[in-house]
């Protein structure tokens, strides 16, 4: 869990501090200085309106980091409360929450979210909104699973007994033993929705022009493949290194989990 | 088991339908007028209130929801995907076309996902643990967060643009296939490796295994007889991740690679704002989707008996 909190501070700080250490104005357009190779003045180069490619990475990063924290945020509070509503609402909501689970699942995320950002029209709204009605599901299983798990437990059958509210007993007992397992889940949503927010960008259906974000900035860049190559590998590559880093914590901490759930299993 | 496979049909029926709400529900709720779409499509150009109301009645939009819904359904259900409203043609007949591109390109790349991924897999687990095995399972994590659609750029900066050995754009040719396969391929075969890597060490873990090596069966027919088979049932399963992951490949790919195919005829029916083609895409995929996974999870019945018992 503590490299979880870790991981969670160096990418919000990188999307916090990155804008202010970006040495230019990422929208200033300088046209004499278009498609520059890398420089001590634009240390990436700049892109084909002149604009200073390290700062448009940096000032990315608060869109493609930041959003994707929102977006996997949101999406693991709707995949909880359906999951624990699912196990502890009785049989009729459990079908209904499943089957709309399924329904969801029934479709894969990304082809979803492109029909749904493409339909309600490119924006920073409809790119959040599409992202997170296809990537709450996940939870919603996990969640579910350990809650019906958790049903016949002693503790939770006497709180019950005590007269206490399911809200309440949600957040005492079901949340303290979801939350590694979702923790997991959440790495995982994370760094989905860092990948989805380029794609949609890279499609045109993202975040619009001249915000500097990363799928936005290969799709630019994709037109001068042939002048400039280098200017295509910086957004992918800053892509590439923050999905990696989030993929190794959740990783790691999926193989933590498993080896107290085994020490457990045979004390 | 019978009443857990009608519980698997009706589940299957359940899901489609609530596919095929949402998504007319999300086209209803579009922003703009969809008439006025039509009408520029059409005609390039904003026509007089009476023709916009003319095709606000043919295409049923003034019916309300609930009719207009019916009005879609119905003929599907009998395999009618209607017409675009652009054109005004069938959208079927199209919609094969873009199959008969993109099936290939799917197949491809899950052959290429396949043949790296398989041999992989054998040798890393070989010694787990090793340096084969870090190294397959290294290269396995970074194949899994690089986009695809960056891949497929670099591919093409790489034997296209550079080296100039291959073809990029469009399908003209065979040898056009070879550069979106690979970039389908090797993010298949990320996935994979890891899948049946982890899926061979948990087979080789069985604690019948042991006994069978005091008999003196030799190694090499436990591995074939025991672990191969064992580690093939989550291979069953990840297949549907695999069809999910492949079709939003396919959509990236074609983009990126300017081919022809489902990809490329979803993203340009969006952006036409061609809905009923959108919607076939949609209806189409699902139902690709959710039949795959219904047959899945009937062979598991099959392999299983338990799995149905256990998930009521």
């Amino acid at each position: 869990m503590r490299s979880v909190g870790a991981l969670i501070v160096i990418m919000l700080l990188l999307a916090l501090i990155g804008p202010m250490l970006a040495p230019h104005d990422p929208t200033q357009i300088n046209i004499p200085h278009r498609l520059s190779p890398p420089s001590p003045e634009w240390l990436l180069g700049t892109d084909a309106l002149g604009r200073d490619i390290l700062s448009r990475l940096l000032h990315g990063a608060r869109w493609s980091l930041g959003l994707a924290f929102l977006i996997s945020v949101i999406g693991l509070c709707i995949g909880t409360v359906a999951g624990l509503v699912a196990a502890q609402g009785g049989k009729l909501a459990d079908w209904f929450v499943m089957r709309v689970t399924d329904t969801f699942l029934a479709f894969p995320d990304l082809v979803a979210a492109v029909v749904i950002a493409g339909v309600l029209g490119a924006g920073t709204g409809s790119l959040i909104f599409a992202l997170t009605v296809t990537g709450w599901m996940r939870y919603a299983r996990v969640a579910r699973g350990i809650g019906l798990s958790l049903q016949n437990r002693g503790y939770v059958v006497q709180a019950k007994l005590a007269g206490l509210s399911p809200l309440v007993i949600a957040r005492w007992h079901y949340l303290p033993s979801l939350l590694p397992s979702l923790a997991v889940v959440w790495t995982g949503m994370f760094a989905r929705a860092i990948l989805g927010i380029s794609a949609l960008g890279f499609l045109g259906f993202g975040v619009q022009p001249p915000m500097p974000e990363w799928g936005t900035m290969l799709l630019d860049a994709r037109i001068h493949m042939r002048s400039t190559p280098l200017q295509m590998i910086w957004p992918g590559l800053a892509v590439v290194i923050c999905v990696l880093a989030i993929n190794l914590t959740g990783d790691a901490l999926r193989d933590a989990l498993a080896e107290q759930k085994d020490r457990k299993g045979t004390a | 088991m019978i009443g857990s496979l009608g519980n698997l049909f009706l589940r299957t029926a359940v899901v489609l339908t609530g596919t095929a709400l949402a998504t007319f529900a999300l086209l209803w709720h579009a922003p703009g007028d969809p008439a006025l779409a039509i009408a520029d499509a059409r005609y390039a150009s904003i026509p007089p209130a009476e023709v916009v109301d003319l095709i606000r009645a043919e295409a049923g939009l003034d019916a309300g929801f609930w009719p207009a819904f019916q009005a879609w359904v119905g003929p599907l259900i009998g395999g009618d995907f209607g017409q675009s409203s652009v054109t005004g043609r069938d959208v079927w007949p199209e919609l094969v076309t873009a199959m008969s591109y993109t099936g290939p390109l799917a197949l491809a790349g899950l052959s290429v996902g396949l043949l790296i991924s398989v041999p992989l897999a054998l040798l890393a687990t070989q010694h787990p643990g090793g340096w084969l095995d870090r190294c397959a399972v290294a290269l396995a994590s970074i194949g899994a967060a690089i986009p695809a659609y960056w891949l497929g750029l670099l591919l093409i900066l790489l034997f296209a643009v550079q080296l100039g050995w291959l073809p990029a754009m469009g399908a003209r040719t065979p040898a056009h296939i070879i550069l979106p396969a690979l970039t389908l391929g090797l993010g298949v075969a990320a996935s994979l490796t890891r899948i049946l890597r982890s899926g061979i060490l948990e087979a080789r873990d069985q604690h019948f295994l042991p006994a069978f090596q005091r008999r003196g069966v030799a190694n090499r027919d436990i591995e074939r007889d025991h672990v191969v088979p064992h580690a093939a049932i989550p291979v069953v399963t990840v297949f549907g991740l695999e069809l999910a992951f492949l079709l939003e490949g396919v959509v990236m790919v074609e983009v990126i690679f300017a081919r022809p195919g489902l990809g490329s005829f979803l993203v340009n029916a969006i952006e036409a704002r061609d809905f009923p083609k959108v919607q076939a895409v949609v209806v189409l995929t699902a139902v690709l989707f959710v039949t795959v996974n219904l047959l899945i999870d009937l062979i598991y019945h099959a392999l299983d008996p338990r799995i149905g018992e256990r998930d009521a």
